[in-house]
């Protein structure tokens, strides 16, 4: 809770706030659950002037009003969307990635999440000439394959140096240290000019180490993270991208084949179910405005060319649902196509 | 206030080009990789039943790591964290000499280092139980700052501290925080880090019911995973196969190959490296 001490609130006096710090009212809380007359006489102030600050204090905490037509320009002004710079992934995601939301990136390991995520930098570089924010929690963010990506699409040293030098690479490697960061993002301590995106290289191996934890730190974390998170997204329009990861359960079904009460047991077959699921938790799955489930889809070799085909489906998102929600992307030495 | 250091690919692409990576004396295994070797600052884990050649390869790996600059080589130390008591010396004592040897040939002047300089190079830790491992993973980064040389960790296997009186969350929970630690000694001080791990049986799963122990939020942890196996059938004692199953670094490799038989033309064939011939050799006999 706030303290009363640092709010500059108009009528109350150096040593008034020491009465009643001495009285044991020292956050705004305790101001507001005292009664007006008792602090009327602690503070010398009369009680028109106590309810003033009162009021002062509630319309400076209340969330605020804002009316539709401010609303829409602001939307209206900046993007809604960036560009993924891949066609199809763009149809599906109606025009690509949201700006001021969070997007989810999940699949399973091996999937081709952490490619996908080089070629949305090295795209959102590209086209829009932003500035990205690659947070690598693994180690994964590799240069010289981004170096590689682009050397086969044809760039020149020239721009592949200014391509490279606008993504931005920061390695974490706890929870605590991941909302250190966006809490200095926040606070403006840390500024990355025109900055469009965040890219967190994943979510998962963060959270995994909270894991077994009989305390809930972890999810405690991960409440401030996506609440900054929000923060940031809005008042910077930025799009933030989390990879996340999927598992997979195994459930064995029996089931009855020839269910006529008499031979139950010999004509009963065990089935076995693969189910999967997106990792942290239940919590979690709400909190992304769009999610992106990526799929191996099959591996193809010609002597010309080879790739790997990615299935890429929209499992939620904010905008009006598309007819078809799935798309199949490239994936090759040239990047993701 | 912490600050965070921030660098742009390009700072980091001069870093990680800066110094070569671990050669594993198997030109189509380096080639595979597609960064000549096992890249520095990257976890790599190896998959396979017994006998596939895990541990041949840690052997192998840190051996190389000691190849002079002269051939491109680190000219660095390796340490290996024993967990199943899997190492031999002897075996390692023959896989140096026969490595030194070929540096020897190829630069055709005698090496300026003699065998126990060589053999002093590898520092052994045997980590039998999770306490004990455990309490050397705590301890690592002070190791590493006393031992600034070292340029390959390998932990065979990672998979065998675990077996045993830990609960799968907390097995989970306790990985994930030793690899945050690992990972961030190995991109500081550019380590190449070598896993080994087993396989395990998950019945009724769709893409095969083999895979690698540890679960599946484990195999999204490592950088680069490299399936080995002895092929089918058999034409060469010697031989094994080695199946880039997921890589940050090379996505051709992932893209090559159709079908599984077809990814057998990527072997690791070992007749290429005369020292790693006798290395699976051995094993594959005894």
């Amino acid at each position: 809770m706030q303290k009363l001490k640092s709010q500059n609130l108009g009528n109350l006096s150096e040593s008034s706030l020491k009465t009643l710090a001495q009285n044991r009212i020292t956050t705004i809380l305790d101001f507001l659950e005292e009664d007006v007359s008792k602090l009327s006489a602690l503070t010398k102030l009369s009680l028109p002037q106590i309810l003033a600050i009162r009021n002062e204090i509630f319309t400076k905490y209340s969330a605020p009003l804002i009316n539709g037509t401010d609303l829409f320009t602001k939307v209206f002004k900046t993007r809604s969307r960036i560009s993924t710079g891949i066609e199809s992934l763009d149809v599906v995601t109606t025009g690509g990635i949201p700006v001021r939301c969070i997007t989810e990136i999940c699949g399973l390991a091996e999937s081709g999440k952490t490619q996908l995520s080089f070629q949305l930098a090295i795209n959102c570089v590209k086209d829009e000439g932003c500035t990205v924010l690659y947070v690598d929690t693994k180690g994964d963010f590799s240069a010289v394959r981004v170096q590689k990506m682009l050397d086969t699409q044809g760039y020149s040293h020239k721009d592949m140096a200014s391509i490279m030098y606008k993504i931005r690479v920061v390695h974490i490697w706890t929870m605590e240290e991941l909302v250190e960061l966006f809490k200095s993002l926040k606070n403006k301590t840390l500024i990355i000019e025109n900055l469009a995106m965040i890219i967190v290289d994943s979510l998962p191996c963060l959270m995994f180490q909270h894991l077994g934890d009989d305390n809930k730190m972890g999810l405690s974390l991960l409440n401030v993270l996506v609440n900054y998170s929000r923060y940031i997204a809005n008042e910077f329009d930025v799009a933030i991208i989390y990879i996340n990861i999927q598992t997979r359960w195994i459930d064995n079904d029996i089931s009855d084949i020839e269910d006529d009460g008499e031979s139950t047991s010999a004509f009963r077959e065990s089935t076995y179910i693969e189910k999967r699921n997106r990792c942290l938790g239940r919590y979690w799955e709400h909190i992304p405005t769009l999610v992106l489930l990526l799929e191996k889809h099959e591996d193809v070799y010609r002597e010309s060319d080879s790739y790997t085909q990615i299935k890429v489906s929209v499992l939620s998102s904010n905008a009006v649902k598309n007819e078809n929600s799935q798309c199949i992307l490239k994936l090759s030495s040239v990047g993701i196509t | 206030m912490k600050t965070f250091k921030i660098s742009n690919a390009t700072e980091l692409w001069q870093r990680e080009t800066s110094l070569p990576a671990v050669a594993s004396f198997s030109q189509s295994l380096d080639n595979m990789l597609g960064t000549e070797g096992f890249q520095l600052g990257c976890i790599t884990e190896l998959l396979g039943l017994p006998g596939s050649g895990k541990t041949q390869l840690c052997l192998q790996l840190c051996a190389s790591v000691q190849i002079p600059k002269e051939l491109g080589g680190l000219n660095a130390e390796a340490l290996y964290i024993d967990t199943n008591t899997n190492f031999t010396i002897s075996r390692f004592r023959e896989i140096l000499s026969a490595s030194l040897l070929k540096c020897q040939s190829i630069l055709d002047k005698p090496l300026q280092i003699t065998e126990e300089e060589a053999l002093n190079k590898l520092h052994y830790v045997n980590a039998f139980g999770l306490e004990k491992f455990c309490a050397f993973m705590y301890r690592l980064s002070k190791f590493i700052t006393e031992h600034p040389n070292v340029r390959l960790i390998a932990i065979d296997s990672i998979a065998f501290p675990f077996k045993d009186g830990i609960s799968t969350n907390q097995r989970t929970g306790l990985l994930f925080r030793q690899m945050a630690e690992l990972q961030k000694i190995a991109v500081q001080h550019q380590i190449a880090v070598v896993l080994s791990n087993e396989m395990s049986t998950r019945v009724g799963l769709q893409g095969g019911a083999v895979v690698g122990s540890l679960g599946d939020a484990w195999a999204h942890r490592c950088n680069v995973r490299i399936l080995l196996s002895t092929p089918h059938p058999a034409q060469d004692q010697r031989e094994r196969v080695a199946l880039l199953m997921k890589s940050n670094v090379a996505a051709t490799s992932v893209a090559r190959f159709q079908d599984q038989r077809e990814r057998v033309a990527l072997l690791m064939k070992s007749n290429v490296a005369a020292t790693s011939v006798a290395r699976f050799q051995v094993r594959a006999l005894s």
